[in-house]
């Protein structure tokens, strides 16, 4: 259908689609394993002092809250602006280029 | 959109757990350990293991990525590393 | 077909997003709309909350 399509862009779209449903399976299960850890890279950022490198060389670092789930805005806490301290404030995620933080890696065996 | 963002969600499973240079708008440059790329953004994130026991995490947006270039295949101890960083427990599908 | 407009969907929201999904992370969806429901939720709670504005006021990046 048409609907399935729109929703399948990538492997499916001009071919057979019998042919190609174990490839199709296994975009899912990639598909899933990326996202899912996308997600607990974000988790992990909860709480954390974020330095964000945006268009124009703007540079700023802020306390991360939360995603919205297209990733499209982050929302922040004490953005730390050239102009001062933003209490609240939400970025957008096209206008950022890179962003970083680091944990503990933990000596774990 | 650029051609990162076009690849399939088995292109990019395919680079997991590699180290990777990617160059990106404004002249940024970045390396690290693949941890994962997000199907839905295509951002990209990697990390690094500082010798201060720290590890940093880098996320290069989808929508900024000009190139990406592989520089070492990794390794067992690396993909297990980089997964006990942001799992809560290992998981079994990929135990041996 | 293409020439013909689109019809309205005859399933309610919820249930587009639920199929949207599966065919996206197929047996593994439900737990992948577990995790982005919980991460939009905090969002929005956040959101409510705090109010936060944009910054900068106007996107860097059109």
């Amino acid at each position: 259908s048409e609907r399935y399509l729109a929703l399948c862009p990538t492997t499916i779209s001009s071919s057979d689609s019998a042919v190609d449903s174990a490839t199709f399976v296994e975009e899912q299960k990639a598909r899933t394993v990326l996202r899912e850890r996308y997600i607990r890279s974000l988790l992990a950022m909860v709480k954390k002092d974020v330095h964000f490198t945006m268009y124009e060389r703007v540079k700023v670092n802020a306390v991360f809250g939360a995603s919205d789930i297209d990733i499209l805005n982050f929302q922040v806490s004490d953005l730390q602006t050239p102009l001062g301290v933003q209490k609240e404030a939400l970025i957008r995620c096209p206008d950022i280029i890179s962003y970083s933080f680091s944990i503990d890696a933990g000596l774990k065996d | 959109m650029n051609e990162w963002c076009k690849k399939t969600p088995l292109e990019w499973q395919a680079l997991l757990h590699k180290e990777l240079k990617v160059c990106a708008h404004e002249k940024q440059q970045h390396q690290g350990w693949l941890f994962t790329v997000d199907p839905v953004s295509a951002n990209i994130v990697l990390v690094s293991f500082e010798p201060d026991g720290k590890a940093s995490i880098v996320t290069v947006m989808g929508h900024a990525v000009e190139t990406v270039e592989v520089l070492n295949e990794g390794s067992d101890a690396i993909s297990n590393r980089l997964v006990s960083l942001f799992m809560p427990v290992a998981p079994q599908k990929h135990s041996k | 077909i293409s020439g013909r407009s689109a019809k309205p969907p005859l399933e309610k929201p919820g249930e587009r997003r639920v199929a949207e999904m599966k065919k996206l992370y197929g047996e593994d969806a439900a737990k992948i709309q577990g995790m982005e429901t919980a991460m939009q939720l905090t969002f929005d709670r956040n959101c409510d909350k705090k109010q936060p504005k944009y910054w900068p006021v106007i996107p860097l990046k059109l």
